[in-house]
């Protein structure tokens, strides 16, 4: 009764799961494939004729390695700048008593409810102000303002008993020592999650490298996507599969690597009260 | 205890600096632009102070597209929120094996980008020559036309965004059900409280924090993500059917350049989120179970 | 635990200074010595689509001139993409020396951005060639880029036709003429038989985010998009067109109604027999197609002439100072040399807009010879007038107006007549 049941269940799941893996086999399946055998048998997850001439033709036409190490870039130098401020942020939030801390966490938190629509236009001309516009500076720049670090570190740091900073103060502990040696550790699991969150999201940011980027040695990933897509001369399917697969390998292989620590981490940190 | 405020303010202050130029003071220029009729080259900003906020209340397609963003809300709260609080609830507590494989394989899909994921889904899902519309014909069925569907179209769009954003928000809302002693929940099977009841009952009330979040950014950043798909399958159409509040500020800003009458848009979508939030707030602070 | 988010962190500052360094290589060298003037091209040519030749053209142009160093940058998005960069480009006070503007956006782009009329670039700085224009181009072609009041604004550069693709196994099978319809009442009767005879979609007309296809399917009946300024679409003609269109959509169910990248998709793997859009979908079709495919000319109604809108765009110059006009004339005329634009055909699909191209042995003689789609487009010429562009500001929003009277109409939200008419009126209400 109770193996049926269960039985019952993984059949269930193993379907959802299915729906959501077959794209990415899919994916890699056609960047494989020539053009004409992806249109006339998309269905196939074996090529008849395997060929690597997609990747061998963005390779020739792209500064690939070039393109991956601006993507790492953007990504490390966006994950730890705010991880590290939205630390210190929160911090103050949990254990500083000052005027007008409420409203300004009101404010700061507020804006996650901003479109990026909105604040599109104005940082456009500051970029260029700044003369950042073609420069991986400018895509990493107006990514920084993001309060949801601020609001997931804050959140898992009111966990932690005020009892254990008051015992640091008395011992006449610094504020950034307590940061780094007490707090930090005690909420490991919520920190490393909320920068792999930053990782992932910036290493896929789309929109606003668009509108910044110009040259191909500054592309990221995502961008040199965009050069195989072309809505009048039609998309060559095949390619941009190969492209696709190339914008997610390092990610996957990342993920796949060190998928325990990463799910143990996401799972032991949740969103505490 | 009372911390010294000058250095508070040290600790806030790198976060603040960049929030002030790249969030704060865009903000207020696009407040500023909404009184204005301009399309960002044009050396004269025609001041219409109301105007663009008149003309956004009269014009039938704002209320178009806000019933859009509604349904948009409505389905990704049923795929993002509440399906995968279901699955993190049946992999905690109800099945037995695979637990870690499962968390595993629904994390993955997470990690990569949507461009990537509304080209794939854009082949997967053609109704005529798809492997979907390959499949349905051998049982006889004819998949509609979505793309070009009322309704469905948004229902479709939902869907790619859900292949990307089910995997983070389920691990989550996973790790948020851990804090769940298994002794309470053993205890209700023991005392044969059905499955649904347990989740209702005792779960959710004590998860609820995290439910919460994942609550708002399925609402906030969801409607965000809708944008990506929007963009790269239907712009919009048919006929304005699969635009959200973000697309047609999009839309407006960068394909008309009416500059003045998007800030206009913009601005308004940013109260209603706002005052989401301000509701949410409330609720938070009074339903909600903590665990200290 | 420690070890594992150590490994993490080095493995990925490892990386990046590995990948950072095979990048630095490939890098190009930065060019030394001299008084160079730097300009920037700007087009929307994917890899997919040109790409490659751009960047070919290019390199071939800096290394002929040693004063003049161009720098081409593709805006994604196509012509609305570099559209939307140029104004953000503008706002900050700078501007590239030459770029590609499509059709569409013709008027508003000569009302809102400052630009050096070619003649003019002629005048000043190729006292020697002072024809150039007139000898090279053919009025009609050159007519193309003139605005609604008159002025010159560039050349026309990317040159692209509708026309109709087939495939012949699938005509075949339904027993007509594998050399496709000459009209459009014939086509009507094509699609018509493929859906009864073979149960496959008859025909597929193009519906990106444009309505090209469309005016031409309207004016080749004797409609008119606009007339002296105002928009006059919606003439009996005009609706007896989109009539049968929207009845082999809505009523025999022998067309499809579906986005641009799945209908090219079901001509492609044998599901559509007939596919109208543009030449520039050639080289997609041919690698794509396992069956026997043509292209065939676009079709006109019965007694009537076809009138194709040219698709693609032109190049304007909106260089600033002298230097950078002067280099960007030199450039524009390098692109503009019989040897450029046949590889620019080659590579993109477009037909010529110049002279003299078509029959040269530098030109392309023996590429048309092999290349028998593209007569499809290349006889067209004589039917090509300009694509519609509604004038004044809000002219890109009567485009956006003519799209969602699209969509309404092939959904079966309203009827041709009505959809048409009311549309007509929006917009008209809208340009006064």
């Amino acid at each position: 009764m109770r193996i049926d049941r269960e039985a019952q269940w993984h059949i269930l799941l193993g379907g959802a799961l299915l729906l959501s893996l077959l794209p990415i086999a899919f994916a890699i399946a056609n960047s494989f494939k020539e053009l004409s055998e992806a249109y006339n048998n998309v269905f196939s997850l074996i090529p008849e004729h395997p060929t690597i001439g997609n990747y061998l033709l963005v390779f020739s036409r792209l500064p690939l390695g070039q393109i991956t190490a601006n993507t790492f870039m953007v990504a490390l130098a966006a994950t730890v700048f705010k991880t590290v401020t939205s630390a210190l942020a929160a911090y103050a939030f949990v254990y500083f008593d000052f005027r007008g801390k409420n409203v300004l966490y009101f404010i700061l938190i507020s804006t996650i409810f901003i479109p990026f629509t909105v604040t599109m236009i104005p940082n456009y001309l500051t970029i260029s102000q700044l003369g950042f516009r073609n420069n991986i500076i400018g895509v990493i720049l107006p990514q920084l303002s993001d309060a949801t670090g601020i609001f997931l570190i804050r959140q898992a740091m009111r966990t932690i008993p005020r009892s254990l900073i008051e015992a640091a103060r008395i011992e006449q502990a610094g504020h950034l020592k307590i940061l780094a040696s007490i707090v930090l550790p005690l909420i490991r699991p919520a920190v490393v999650s909320t920068g792999i969150m930053f990782f992932i999201n910036s290493w896929n940011e789309y929109v606003w490298p668009v509108l910044i980027l110009k040259d191909k040695v500054n592309y990221t990933l995502p961008l040199a996507l965009q050069l195989f897509i072309s809505s009048e001369g039609g998309t060559d399917f095949t390619i941009a599969m190969a492209v696709s697969v190339i914008t997610m390998i390092i990610p996957l292989v990342l993920y796949l690597i060190f998928q325990r620590y990463i799910i143990s981490t996401f799972t032991s940190s949740g969103v505490k009260g | 205890m009372s911390g010294n405020a000058l250095l508070a303010y040290g600790f806030i202050l790198p976060s603040l600096l960049v929030f002030a130029v790249f969030m704060f003071y865009p903000l207020l220029y696009t407040v500023y632009l909404s009184f204005f009729e301009w399309n960002m080259i044009k050396p004269v900003k025609a001041f219409v102070g109301w105007g663009n906020y008149i003309a956004l209340l009269q014009d039938p397609l704002t209320y178009v597209v806000l019933k859009n963003t509604f349904a948009y809300i409505v389905i990704l709260l049923l795929l993002n929120c509440a399906a995968p609080y279901i699955l993190a609830f049946i992999l905690s507590f109800v099945i037995r094996r695979g637990r870690d494989f499962y968390k595993s394989a629904f994390f993955l899909p997470s990690v990569i980008s949507l461009v990537v994921g509304s080209i794939l889904y854009l082949w997967i899902l053609n109704p005529i020559s798809g492997p979907v519309a390959i499949i349905a014909k051998f049982f006889g069925i004819t998949i509609p036309v979505w793309s070009k569907t009322q309704g469905l179209v948004i229902g479709v769009l939902s869907i790619i965004t859900t292949w990307k954003v089910f995997g983070y928000n389920f691990i989550v809302l996973f790790g948020g059900i851990t804090g769940v002693p298994q002794e309470v929940i053993e205890a209700a099977k023991i005392d044969n409280v059905p499955l649904h009841r347990i989740f209702l009952d005792i779960v959710l009330p004590m998860s609820s924090a995290t439910g919460v979040y994942i609550f708002i950014m399925t609402i906030v950043q969801g409607l965000q993500y809708v944008f990506t798909p929007i963009k790269v399958v239907t712009q919009g159409g048919p006929d304005n059917a699969s635009s959200n509040a973000i697309y047609n500020v999009y839309q407006e800003g960068f394909t008309l350049y009416h500059t003045g009458y998007a800030s206009a848009f913009a601005i308004v979508t940013m109260v209603l989120f706002v005052v989401l939030l301000l509701a949410e707030f409330k609720y938070v602070e009074k339903g909600i179970y903590y665990e200290n | 635990m420690k070890n594992v988010f150590l490994k993490l962190v080095s493995v990925g500052v490892l990386s990046t200074l590995l990948l950072a360094g095979c990048g630095q290589q490939s890098s190009p060298a930065n060019p030394a010595g001299g008084q160079k003037t730097k300009i920037e091209y700007w087009h929307v040519n994917a890899e997919t689509l040109g790409g490659k030749t751009i960047e070919e053209l290019v390199k071939q142009f800096n290394a002929q001139n040693s004063d003049v160093e161009v720098v081409a940058r593709y805006n994604p998005d196509m012509y609305k993409g570099l559209m939307q960069n140029l104004q953000a480009e503008v706002a900050t006070g700078k501007s590239p020396a030459v770029v590609q503007i499509g059709w569409a956006f013709l008027d508003y782009f000569s009302n809102n951005f400052t630009y050096v009329e070619p003649q003019k670039l002629v005048d000043s700085f190729d006292q020697g060639d002072k024809t150039f224009l007139q000898d090279k181009f053919l009025p009609n072609v050159l007519g193309l880029a003139k605005n609604s009041k008159g002025s010159q604004v560039g050349i026309p550069y990317s040159l692209s036709t509708p026309v109709l693709y087939i495939n012949r196994d699938l005509l075949r099978q339904a027993g007509l003429a594998e050399n496709g319809p000459k009209t459009w009442e014939e086509l009507v009767v094509f699609a018509n038989t493929v859906k009864e005879k073979t149960g496959k979609y008859g025909l597929y007309i193009q519906e990106p985010a444009d309505y090209w296809a469309q005016q031409a399917l309207l004016e080749s009946n004797g409609a008119r998009m606009m007339t002296n300024g105002k928009a006059s679409f919606a003439s009996e003609e005009g609706i007896k067109a989109f009539e049968a269109y929207a009845d082999m959509v809505l009523k025999t169910k022998s067309a499809l109604h579906i986005s641009w990248g799945e209908g090219v998709q079901s001509f492609v793997d044998g599901n559509v027999a007939m596919l109208y859009t543009t030449i520039a979908q050639r080289a997609n079709v041919q690698k794509g197609a396992k069956f026997d495919v043509a292209a065939i000319s676009s079709p006109a109604w019965q007694g009537k002439q076809p009138r194709l809108p040219a698709g693609g765009c032109f190049l304007a110059v909106t260089a600033k100072s002298e230097a950078e006009q002067k280099a960007a004339w030199k450039f524009v005329k390098f692109l503009y040399s019989i040897e450029s634009m046949a590889a620019w055909t080659k590579g993109t699909g477009y037909v010529p807009p110049r002279k003299d191209v078509a029959d040269a042995e530098n030109g392309l003689k023996s590429f048309l010879a092999e290349n028998k789609m593209m007569a499809a487009a290349t006889s067209q010429m004589a039917g090509v007038v300009p694509w519609t562009s509604f004038p004044g500001d809000a002219g890109l929003q009567a485009e956006q107006m003519l799209l969602d009277s699209r969509d309404r109409i092939l959904s079966g939200g309203i009827s041709a007549r009505e959809g048409l008419v009311q549309t007509q009126t929006k917009i008209n209400e809208l340009l006064k």
